[in-house]
């Protein structure tokens, strides 16, 4: 580690947009996710925020952690909402002469990501309206209580999918929203983690430049929902990445670059054995595992090789 | 409507200290007892730390067709000494009922803080907890001070509940609430005194029935006035000779409350830390240890 990097964290604003005393479980690594894209974002932005733990632990009403302007939308519609405050805001500026550049961000969980409000995300993107949106994947939907979501990853035991003597737990792949967000065509794209600050901060801040959508997908550690201890969050998130399983990518105008390239992936087990949810998969499961894993991250290496070659 | 022999319990613990934990092994060891009983924990968000609630009901004669959670309960269990200044753990006792509390507090010195027509029992299950099961949780400890004083389960039918359950791990679960059962403390009734109107920090804060139309909060960033701090188990203490002023305990704070002081080392805020031990985990030169909550 070079020396100066040590002490990076001095150079990030330490001015929040959220406050303490938020209800986030001990070691949340969501929230953590969550400061550091505000903290990008700036002051000048509106805020949609989906139902599910970021909503829930930030606002418990007549209480709101929030400095920033906040509205809480329902699980299916962060993104529509988001498309009309934009609109909105174009309206007051061409009407009423106001000139202050304001970013708008629609932010939801995993849940309502790829799962209930992937109808309305899809749509506004697809009308190309000037926002970011921000996922924060925590792999279920564990403010209700850890039931399997569409981004829940393969083998892990959930309350609503979980390992017995007739099921090893989630039997179907993550959803690929990164993918799909691609597949809209808009100009960015990007995969963070919430173990990488700087990460985040500085995909966020390309995604303000952007006119018009773009998509950033955050794997934030949860300790109460994966079953491991809450000291061992950013751990965890290193992990992912280091282990392949989690690639930090970024797709702009449709190039791929892969932002961490390792020459060589630590194997998986070095991830599952550390998490309660994956304590019952043997190793036949761990090498489907693997393989599968493999070849995710070869994928996103070619595509991101093929832009080089270009 | 609950018929007359019905007993009810309510739990106070929090997430993740197995509160609901102890209320299914209380109502499985009374149907094992061909009694009818159940147990439910309160809907809400499933949080580390937070102050959650879980219910029992047992009736030795008939089913129970109630649903609702437990308002007028006749045992209070309450698995967390910090709870007891926190919340009003007392809300709706019953005359005549039982508040069994976890605190290393004399009996005395928590008898003068409540007052009221119900029996209070009292042993310091974390230590148990801490010496037998070398974690401080402290739900299958607490059965043992429930099954002392109030007898509504035996200690036989819980140990094969627990060997279900905890399958290897039983064994130290059922030492633990036998020692437990030995050194928990009972006083009796004291009645005639004076009942003390006592305030929470949380009745102090606004109502949502204060806010505007349309649920606005006016207030930016009110939570603030929240303590969180009593969250945690654990807190982070600075060896400040190998601090070399990084600022990466500050980063990696997920309640923010870590800042530089005007000597440029760095302190959390105990208002709001819930003890993580991310600080800890992450410092390059280890000089954050987590001390245990006194």
């Amino acid at each position: 580690m070079e020396t100066l990097s040590i002490y990076a964290p001095k150079l990030i604003t330490s001015r929040e947009y959220i406050a303490s005393g938020h209800r986030a479980c001990s070691g949340c690594g969501e929230v953590l996710a969550m400061r550091y894209v505000c903290k990008a974002l700036g002051r000048n932005t509106i805020i949609s925020n989906a139902t599910g733990c970021m909503e829930i632990i930030s606002t418990p009403l007549p209480q709101t952690a929030w400095e920033v302007p906040w509205i809480h939308t329902l699980f299916e519609n962060a993104s529509a909402v988001a498309s009309g405050i934009e609109c909105g805001l174009k309206a007051l500026k061409r009407k009423h002469g106001y000139t202050r550049e304001v970013k708008v961000v629609a932010m939801g969980g995993d849940g309502a990501t790829a799962d209930i409000g992937l109808q309305s995300l899809s749509g506004a993107m697809e009308r190309g309206h000037d926002f970011i949106y921000v996922c924060y994947d925590n792999e279920a939907y564990m403010n209700t209580g850890i039931q399997r979501s569409s981004e829940t990853p393969f083998g892990a035991s959930t309350t609503t999918a979980p390992s017995g003597k007739a099921s090893m737990g989630q039997h179907t792949w993550q959803k690929n929203m990164a993918a799909i967000a691609a597949a809209h065509e808009i100009q960015y794209v990007a995969t963070s983690c919430s173990s990488y600050p700087f990460d985040i901060m500085t995909k966020v801040e390309k995604a303000i430049k952007i006119k018009g959508p773009s998509y950033i997908h955050i794997l934030s550690v949860c300790p109460t929902g994966w079953r491991c201890p809450s000291n061992s969050t950013i751990k965890m998130g290193r992990l992912a990445v280091e282990t392949g399983i989690f690639p930090m990518y970024e797709i702009e105008n449709g190039k791929y670059t892969l932002n961490i390239d390792l020459p060589k992936l630590r194997p998986v087990e070095d991830y599952l054995k550390l998490q309660g949810r994956f304590r019952h998969l043997d190793k036949d499961n761990t090498a489907e595992i693997q393989e599968k894993v493999l070849d995710e991250y070869n994928k996103v290496k070619r595509l991101a090789a093929g832009n080089k070659a270009k | 409507m609950k018929r007359e022999d019905t007993i009810e319990i309510r739990w106070h613990g929090r997430g993740g200290q197995g509160a609901v934990t102890s209320a299914e092994l209380t109502a499985l060891s009374a149907i094992h007892e061909n009694k009818f009983a159940q147990a439910f924990p309160s809907f809400g968000p499933e949080r580390r730390g937070a102050p959650v609630l879980a219910f029992n009901r047992i009736s030795a004669e008939h089913p129970i067709r109630v649903r609702s959670s437990v308002i007028k309960p006749d045992i209070v269990v309450v698995l967390d000494p910090g709870l007891v200044t926190l919340i009003n753990v007392v809300d709706g006792l019953k005359p005549g009922g039982w508040l069994i509390v976890n605190s290393t507090r004399s009996i005395d010195d928590l008898q003068s803080e409540f007052s009221g027509d119900w029996k209070l029992a009292v042993v310091d299950a974390s230590s148990i907890a801490r010496e037998l099961l070398r974690v401080n949780i402290v739900n299958t400890t607490m059965l043992g001070a429930l099954i002392k004083t109030t007898g509504v389960i035996n200690i036989d039918s819980l140990k094969e509940q627990l060997e279900v359950k905890f399958g290897a791990r039983a064994k130290a679960n059922l030492e633990a609430c036998r020692k437990a059962f030995a050194t928990t403390v009972i006083s009796s009734i004291k009645t005639g005194g004076q009942k003390k109107v006592r305030t929470f920090a949380v009745e102090n804060l606004a109502k949502w029935s204060e806010l505007p139309v349309g649920c606005v909060v006016t207030d930016v960033g009110n939570t603030k006035q929240f303590c969180t701090g009593d969250w945690k188990a654990q807190h982070p203490v600075w060896n400040d000779s190998k601090c070399i002023k990084c600022g990466i305990c500050s980063l990696f704070c997920p309640e923010f409350c870590i800042s530089q002081q005007k000597d440029g080392y760095f302190r959390a805020n105990e208002f709001y830390c819930k003890g993580c031990g991310i600080c800890a985990q992450e410092c390059w030169t280890q000089c954050i240890t987590m001390v245990e909550e006194a």
